[in-house]
Order: C-alpha cells, then structure tokens, then sequence
C-alpha cells in the first residue's frame, strides 16, 4: 500500500460512491467528515516508509505512487500538512450539516480535498497547476447549484483561475531551464514572471481580486466559504514548495520587495473597500483577501519567526472564516445579508450574532481572539522591516475593523425588549464551539499553535 | 510533409475562425468556427508532435465543442450589448489590433519561446482573441468558448515545449472539462435538483 493511495484515491473512490448517495444528504456529510477525521487519525498515528506491524501481520506504508512515468509523493514530513488539511475538511463537512448547504457539497468538498492533496503530491511541481484546474472546474457545481443561475463571480472565478493554468505551466518549462542554466539571467527573469503572475491569479493577487467579494456575495455563503479557505490555504502551502524547491527563487533579490508590496497592498485595498461594505457574505470576500496579504507579507520577511506566522495562522484563520460562514449560513435563511437587515439579530439569533462578531474580530486581529497573536508578530516584524509598510498595514486592519465596530452596532439595535434564541441546538453547539475555541487561541497560542508548526517540516530548505 | 509545406494556412484559419467566434450571434456558427478552430490547431500541433498525439488535440476539441453545442441555446450567444453592425464592426477592430499587436511582437517572442514563428502566431493569435472574448462579454457560452480558445492557443505553444504524454492527457482532461462545466452553466438554471 502506498501513502498517496490512502490520502488521495481512496477519498477520491469514496466521493465518486457518495454522489450517487448525495440525495441522502445528511449521511453523506457524516460519512465524509468521519472519513477526513479518519485520515487526519490516520497521517498522526501512522507512520509513512516504515514497517508496521499489528499482531502476526506487517506492512509498509510506502511514500510514492508512480503514474505514467510521473510521481505522487506523500512522506513522512507532509504528516503535518495531511492532519491539517483532512482537518479542515473535517471542520467544514461538520459544520455543513446545521448550513443547509447543497447536496452536492459533501462528495464533491471530498473530491476537492483530494485533489488539492493530489496537488501538493505531485512530481514534478508543474502537474498541481493542471490538478488545481480540475478541482476549481469539480467546485463549480458546489457554487452554483442546479436550478441557479451562474453569477459574475462565478464566472470570473473560473476565468481567472483558468488563466493561472497556462503560467503555471510555462513556469515549470522556465524553472527547468534555470535549473539546467542557472547563469541565464534571461531565462531566470522569464521564469519568475511566469511564475508570479500565475500564483496572482491563483491567490487573487491585487488587482485580479474583484471576483472574490463577487463569489462571496452570489453563492451559498458556507460553499463559498469553503472553496475560498480551503484553496488559498493549498496554493500558498504550493508557493512554498516551490520556494523550498528553488534555490535560484530564494535568492531572487527581489522577492521579499514584492511580496511585501502585493502582500501590504491586499491588506490595505482590502480593509479600506471593506469599511465601506454593506454586505456581511462580501465582507468574507474582502477577509478572504486580507488573509492572504497577510500571508505573503508573512513571507516576506524571509526569516524564520516570518514562516512561523505565515504556518501557525493558518488555524486561527480557518476557525474564523468556519464560524463567520456559519453564522452567515444561518442568517441566510432568514434573509438577507444586508446591513439594513440585520438590526436587532443579536436579539434574535444571540448565538449567530456573536459567533459572527467573534470570527469577524479575530480576523481583524483584536485582543484575547485566535488571530491577535500572530497578527502582532507579524505587524511587529514588518515594522523592523519598513515602517511605513507597517502603517498603512495597520490602517487597513484598522479599517477592517472600523466596519465590524459598525456591524456591532447594527446587530445591537432594537427596540425589543425581549430575547428570542431561533436558533437549533446543534447550531448553537458549533457556533458555541467556535466561538471558545477562537478565545482560547487567542490566550493560549502556544499550545494550540505550536502542532501546526510541523507543516514547516515539509520545507527543510527554508527552516 | 503537406503539413509543413502549407504551414502558414492555419494560422488564417485561426483569424477567421476566431474572429467569427467573435462576432457571431447564432449558435451553429459558433460551434462550425470552434470546430474548425481546432483543425487549425490540430494542424499547428502537428508541425511538432507525431501525428497521432497531435490528433488529440482535434478529438478533445471536437468533443468540447460537441458538449457545449448539444444543448442549442440559441438565446445564450446573442449579446445584449453591441449586438448590431456597429458592434460587429468594433469587434472587427479590435481583432485587428490584437492580430497587429500579435505579428508585432512576435519576432521578439521568437528569442524568448523557440519555435517555429507560425507556431507562436497561431497560439499569439489565439490567446489573444480569447481574451478580447473573455472581456468583452458576460455571457456563459461565449465566456466557455473564450476559455476554450485562450487554452488552444497556449497549447500550441506549450506543445512545442513539452510534449509528456501525461500533459496531454491531463489538458485534454481540461478542455472535456471545460466544456462539460460551459453545458451545465447552460443546462443548469432550467434543472430542478432531485432533492
């Protein structure tokens, strides 16, 4: 048995049998996340290239699948990076049986968390960027259910992925021959470009991120939510590899310059639009985007407290954008996501309402929430850095931040006296959960983040 | 080889097919200039790939094509805005400039992509049609049939670069799956979901 076999084809098969189970929805989304939490199980107990033995039986567990000349690798360092995802998805797929989401979602959410498994796998790095388009071409029956028409972020969504394929591609031919000239300065130039604009449309690089608030203000706010986390998440754990990979991409004089550019730029276009937002499901869109300036910013410090961040904000991160999808899953159904609709829901909906303040808040970095400690290490190494970077990084959180003291305000007024719980008591147990466990990252970081950091293992060159 | 020897053919086909997709209100002739289209790059591809591997390309295409087009959406093509003569004269203008900006720029490419300078006029050409497609309209058919054409052209040129079996195999995969999502795009809105 190999490794790849378990962790990609496997739930691969198990999607393909669920589809046709999909009208049974509840149990497909059981039998889904007890399959990612089952894998999860699995990459933390089970040790890859070495020999297990159970009683009178012993097996290996081997780290390479090899497919038409080409190689699928799972070692034993990506065993941080497997819980990770397979936990992701485990989060996701629970949270999807209280967020009435389409029946469709949990097969085909299986399907994309392999694949995007599959990317990361792959040898040579070029064939992710071709696994990558499958799985945002699987993604989109999840955003636009049968019977709805496809919006402009939809569209835009495969269109600007689909243009990131070609790059991608040539990248890899360019990165080749740099490999095989490395003095070809001209060859070199060719490839980091390539390279570059195909990860700008990948991570909805400032300007290309216009369709990002689109999508999330058209689909279903929970599906939404999780193509929007789970892909970002995939392709900058991708960047990374290719960075570990690359030698002549490290020592790129210009990188740092760049993704401290792009990186502040996201942040600050992002928070400002965001402060003068009206809709909670776009506002996702522009927390989406900040996120991931944050990260490259995180990156560009090109130390190692830099990959630290970039690594242990990745759970803060999918625990607020989980809770803030379900909240807004629950206020979707009744009505609309609209400031001028949601006056009073603290009222009516208590558990949604906070569950939403507290994700918004720990993504905007306050205080005592999951997202403040990394936030500050971040905006404190950018500071050593570039001072002003740092500024205009911090006005826009502030910004972002500005619009959640403004939502607050929304959701407090009424002129009800009295306190209705709509909610079910399921959703009340997972916006309780997320709420607790936002606050105790935030006061606890040290234990809670300091697992996600074996995802840097996997990247032995830049440690 | 006939293929050689009349090279400079297809990348007129491309012209004319892409800029019938273009401006073409009426589905039928949409699908007769994608279908076309992908002889032209079939023709291209062949130039460097053996003939058989090159044949892909024109299958998975045909099949792409026959995807979209199997569900006849006559309304899906015609276009809101600048529908008339005057649009399909600004559309006709800007192919122009786009097949200009193409022939200008490519003795220069030549240094950076070795190929065969039809090779790169007839992926330049194609790319850059898609694209003027992609930004000039909202619509879902047109939108598929500007990725199909973007994807055409960068395979032309990719397979001057690459020619992995695997590759082929995973774009053709694409390009099925491109137009399958182009006919549910099409297809969905008057599907009822079985649950």
């Amino acid at each position: 048995m190999s490794a790849p076999l378990l962790w990609i084809i496997f739930p691969l098969v198990v999607s393909a049998v669920l589809w046709f189970l999909k009208e049974r929805r509840q149990l497909v989304i059981l039998l889904s996340a007890g399959l990612c939490l089952f894998l999860a199980f699995l990459a933390w107990r089970v040790p890859i290239d070495s020999l297990i033995t159970m009683g009178p039986i012993s097996f290996n567990i081997s780290s390479t699948l090899s497919f038409l000349g080409r190689s699928f690798i799972l070692a034993s360092n990506n065993s941080a990076f497997l819980i990770l995802i397979y936990l992701i998805g485990a989060f996701w797929l629970i949270g999807a049986s209280v967020a009435d989401v389409p029946n469709t979602f949990a097969p085909l959410g299986l399907a994309l968390i392999s694949l995007l498994v599959a990317a990361l796998a792959v040898q040579p790095f070029l064939y992710a960027a071709l696994l990558i388009e499958v799985a945002v071409l699987l993604s989109i029956p999840m955003l636009v259910p049968l019977g709805e028409t496809a919006g402009q972020g939809v569209i835009r969504y495969l269109i600007f992925q689909t243009l990131a394929l070609p790059f991608i591609l040539l990248a890899g031919w360019a990165a080749a021959g740099v490999e095989a000239n490395p003095t070809d300065q001209r060859l070199l130039i060719q490839a980091v470009v390539l390279l570059g604009l195909g990860f700008t449309f990948w991570l909805a690089v400032f300007p290309f991120y216009a369709w990002v608030p689109l999508l999330a203000g058209e689909a279903h706010p929970y599906v939404a939510g999780f193509v929007l986390s789970l892909l970002p998440t995939v392709v900058l754990l991708l960047m990374l590899d290719f960075l570990n990979a690359f030698a002549w991409l490290r020592a790129y004089p210009l990188l740092p310059e760049v993704l401290q550019l792009v990186g502040s730029l996201m942040v600050i276009t992002g928070g400002i639009w965001s402060a003068f937002q009206w809709d909670l499901s776009r506002l996702f869109g522009y927390a989406v985007i900040i996120e991931s300036g944050f990260s490259l910013l995180a990156l560009s410090l090109g130390n190692q407290a830099g990959l630290q961040v970039f690594a242990a904000s990745f759970l803060p991160r999918m625990l607020a954008l989980g809770l803030w999808a379900l909240s807004l899953s629950i206020i979707g159904k009744q009505g609309s996501a609209n400031f001028n609709s949601l006056e009073g829901l603290l009222h009516r909906q208590p558990f949604t309402a906070v569950g939403f303040l507290l994700a918004y808040f720990s993504l905007g970095g306050l205080p005592l929430l999951a997202g403040f400690p990394m936030r500050e290490i971040l905006l404190e190494g950018v500071a050593q850095k570039n001072l002003m970077v740092a500024f205009w990084t911090l006005l826009g959180s502030i910004g972002f931040l500005a619009s959640g003291f403004r939502i607050l305000a929304v959701l407090a007024k009424s002129s009800e006296k009295t306190w209705q719980i709509q909610e079910k008591w399921m959703q009340i147990v997972l916006l309780t959960g997320g709420g607790l466990a936002l606050f105790l990252v935030g006061i606890y970081p040290r234990i809670f983040l300091s697992g996600v950091l074996n995802l840097l293992r996997a990247f032995q060159r830049l440690v | 080889m006939i293929f050689q020897r009349f090279d400079v053919i297809p990348v007129i086909l491309l012209m004319g097919t892409s800029l019938s997709l273009l401006i073409s209100q009426r589905w039928r002739y949409t699908l007769i200039s994608l279908a076309v289209q992908y002889l032209a790059v079939f023709w291209l591809v062949a130039l460097v790939w053996p003939l058989g591997l090159a044949a892909i390309k024109l299958v998975v295409g045909l099949m792409a094509g026959a995807l979209v087009g199997s569900l006849q959406p006559p309304d899906e093509i015609v276009e809101e805005k600048n529908a008339g003569i005057s649009g399909g004269i600004f559309r006709s203008l800007a192919a122009s400039l786009i097949w200009l900006a193409v022939f200008s720029i490519a003795p220069g490419l030549l240094n950076w992509v070795p190929t065969q300078p039809v090779i790169l006029w007839g992926g330049l050409i194609l790319i850059g049609m898609g694209l003027l497609q992609l930004g000039m309209t909202t619509r879902p058919l047109r939108i598929i049939v500007g990725l199909l054409t973007v994807i055409s052209g960068f395979e032309i040129l990719y397979a001057s670069l690459e020619s992995s079996l695997l590759v082929a195999g995973l774009l053709a995969m694409i390009n099925l799956g491109i137009g399958l999502t182009g006919a549910y795009l099409l297809a969905g809105p008057t599907m009822k979901d079985a649950a």
